[in-house]
């Protein structure tokens, strides 16, 4: 057994630092990697009167957080604080970015590309933007094994959706930034946040924004020939903002939050980065990389910090509860996180289970579960359970959910059950309804596709109409692709339509996965199909099902083995191919291939019964 | 210097053996995609494990260019060389 990593001895070394903080260190001469950094974090008592989200926009809430004492902290691997970056700082920085970013002669509504890494500098770009009346969006770091190239054309693939003017990224990433930009139309500068920092200041004033333009773009799948930008104006982010402060945390005095989401995933930057400050609210931040390698870093930040505010996927809590040792929580008090938000993907009641249990000795209160439901569509937030009451869950009959898509809540013990986390109510300003497939409107406790409407509602798909069209229904109405049914105005999440497969929190789409296997030469187009099952022990895997022509067992091999590299390379996990006979794929009429269907089939074939839940109520 | 590559090949291969079982054959050459099939909770904890035992710190970003053995073990070699 390895040790764990040792806060005063030497354990780790700070390469780390060195290699992903270079900027900050040219921002803070006075850091060596070698030392512990000696600054201190920002106060989480503020010395202004806290105004809770109540701004027209994103730069009108900075001017009046830069008047305070708080702001962003940055930590590394160690648990070193290696950058603070307090509002008044951040003001100041991002003004002068914007100043530069309209020197490159970038025109007001342009966007701007970022490979958001969690540093300050990232931070400084994004708000700078909206200074200057740029439109920022983040892209991803890459993550997976011997993904260069598959990364490359995701960022490539980013760029173009996005129609960027500028793209940044810091010295880690730049490389990869300017390989994606080779062959742009739109690109007019490409370069690291240092790079920028050097070019001529423009000195005219700087535009006030307006609620109705377009705050930031929001993408929200990692790995796509076409990705899709969520439009998202400052109205709708403000309304979310205030939502998710207001009424989804209630916010007040003493707040502290600490993060390790990252800043290109729309619950790391509206919920992490850009709700705190709306409400003069200290956070301190830890790298989702180092997060990943060591989740103990993140409990402990909480810990020593006295952090209040802390969200997470439950895969990240999940995460936490298998690799921090019994022998870590000693060292840990967790007593003052009262809103332990959990979101971003369906929430297994087992899951929050096992973490209260794992970290109950070191005073976590499962009181602070806030399970919550939203998407990058409706800015963030879309439902709030009650803050500091904990989850509720209701058991439903499992044969009537799959049978007749309603839930029935359990009367007899022992029969077999599935068990739904209740996500809460609507924000205000919000309705939510279930409707089935013919779009009518379902009662309580039927299944059916969960609708969205209100004030964070996204405009659309950033230059993608046809897109825009298919989510956004007649009245404004948002399909969220989710499966649910409410009861006694709770949403309750039961699935996702077969369109979206969720590996270890990361959303991937089906589509994708197809589209690289109808990349093949053997494969032909609409004779793939991708789907998800999930076992006993909640664990997914990617199923590719191929319609194969082929016949010698070297040449089906070859394929086999081939796919499944292609899929890690771009996603980062494992996947099961199957190939089957020409004509095994179920179709619809109009000759579509039925995810359903086929995820039908093969279960039916392999025998995994158990698979047949609620999860895949649609066709 | 060449001794330290093959000091870290060999115990990386004792970490990735734990990872695989001890039935699979590792050289500098096998994938670590397709042949260990290493997926992303696999790939933390083999991380971990390596920034423990060197006492070095993985950049994600020079991830993107391993797909072999070799190329890990390299990797690490020229972290650790870089650190003295």
């Amino acid at each position: 057994m390895t040790s764990t990593i040792n806060l005063e001895g030497k354990t780790l070394s700070s390469t780390i630092a060195k290699l992903n903080a270079p900027l900050t260190q040219a921002f803070n001469p006075q850091l060596s990697s070698e030392q512990p950094a000696a600054a201190i974090p920002t106060p989480t008592y503020n010395t202004q009167a806290q105004r809770l989200a109540d701004f027209d926009t994103l730069i009108a809430a900075l001017e009046y957080a830069a008047a305070g004492t708080a702001g962003y902290n940055f930590y590394d691997a160690k648990g070193n604080l290696r950058s603070v970056l307090p509002y008044q700082a951040l003001r100041q920085n991002a003004q002068t970015a914007a100043r530069q970013l309209l020197g490159l002669g970038l025109a007001r509504g342009d966007r701007v590309a970022i490979i958001a890494d969690t540093t300050p500098e990232f931070v400084e770009i994004f708000y700078a933007c909206r200074y200057a009346g740029l439109v920022p969006y983040a892209m991803p770091v890459p993550v997976n094994l011997g993904s260069h190239a598959v990364y490359v054309r995701q960022l490539r693939g980013m760029l173009e959706a996005g129609q960027a003017s500028a793209a940044l990224a810091n010295v880690d990433y730049v490389g990869f930034l300017k390989e994606a930009a080779e062959e742009s139309q739109h690109l007019r500068w490409v370069g690291t946040p240092e790079q920028l920092g050097e070019l001529p200041a423009l000195t005219t004033e700087l535009a006030p924004n307006s609620p109705d333009e377009i705050a930031y773009l929001q993408f929200t799948s990692g790995s796509t020939r076409m990705p899709r930008g969520v439009v998202i104006t400052e109205g709708a982010l403000m309304s979310n903002l205030q939502g998710i402060v207001r009424h989804g945390l209630n916010i007040r005095a003493g707040d502290r939050c600490a993060s390790w989401l990252p800043f290109y995933h729309d619950m790391g930057l509206v919920g992490m980065v850009m709700a705190p400050m709306v409400a003069q609210v200290s956070v301190d931040y830890l790298a989702t990389r180092d997060f990943a390698i060591r989740p103990l870093q993140w409990l402990r930040l909480i810990s020593r910090n006295r952090a209040t505010v802390a969200f997470s996927q439950p895969f990240g809590l999940k995460l936490c509860t298998l690799r921090v040792r019994d022998s870590d929580l000693e060292d840990l008090d967790l007593s003052s996180w009262r809103a332990a938000g959990v979101g971003a993907e369906m929430i297994r009641p087992d899951t929050l289970r096992n973490f209260a249990e794992k970290f109950a000795p070191a005073g976590f209160d499962a009181r602070a579960f806030l399970p919550c439901y939203g998407l990058a569509e409706s800015t963030l937030a879309v439902t709030f359970s009650e803050v500091g009451q904990g989850f509720q869950s209701l058991r439903v009959d499992a044969a009537t959910l799959v049978d007749r898509k309603m839930a029935v809540r359990l009367q007899v013990e022992g029969r077999k059950y599935s068990e739904f986390v209740n996500c809460g109510r609507a924000l205000p300003e919000h309705i939510v309804k279930v409707v089935d497939e013919a779009g009518q409107q379902l009662p309580d406790l039927r299944v059916g596709s969960v609708l969205v409407q209100g004030s964070s509602i996204m405009t659309g798909y950033f230059n993608n109409p046809e897109d825009t069209c298919k989510t956004l229904k007649p009245g404004n109405w948002l399909d969220t692709g989710d499966l649910g049914f409410l009861f006694e105005g709770d949403l309750y999440i039961t699935g996702r339509r077969t369109d979206v497969i969720i590996v270890n929190g990361r959303n991937i789409r089906a589509q994708d996965i197809e589209e690289l296997a109808e990349q093949q030469p053997e494969v032909r187009t609409r004779e793939a199909s991708a789907f998800g099952v999930t076992d006993a022990n909640d664990v997914t895997t990617i199923v590719l099902v191929i319609e194969c022509r082929l016949t010698s067992i070297t040449d089906r091999q070859s394929l086999t083995s081939r796919l499944q590299r292609l899929v890690y390379m771009a996603f980062g996990v494992n996947c099961l191919v199957e190939l089957v006979p020409p004509h095994t794929l179920p179709r619809t009429s109009s000759g579509k291939l039925s995810r359903f269907a086929a995820r039908q089939g093969f279960i039916q074939r392999t025998q995994m019964t158990d698979q047949l839940s609620a999860e895949s109520g649609d066709k | 210097m060449l001794n330290d590559y093959n000091d870290v090949l060999q115990k990386l291969c004792h970490h990735l053996k734990q990872l695989a079982g001890p039935e699979v054959e590792i050289t500098p050459q096998t994938d670590l995609i397709n042949e260990l099939a290493i997926d992303s909770v696999k790939l933390l904890n083999l991380i971990m494990e390596i920034e423990d035992e060197f006492d070095i710190s993985v950049p994600i970003n020079a991830l993107a260019d391993v797909q072999t053995v070799h190329e890990l073990a390299n990797l690490i070699h020229r972290i650790r060389s870089q650190k003295q």
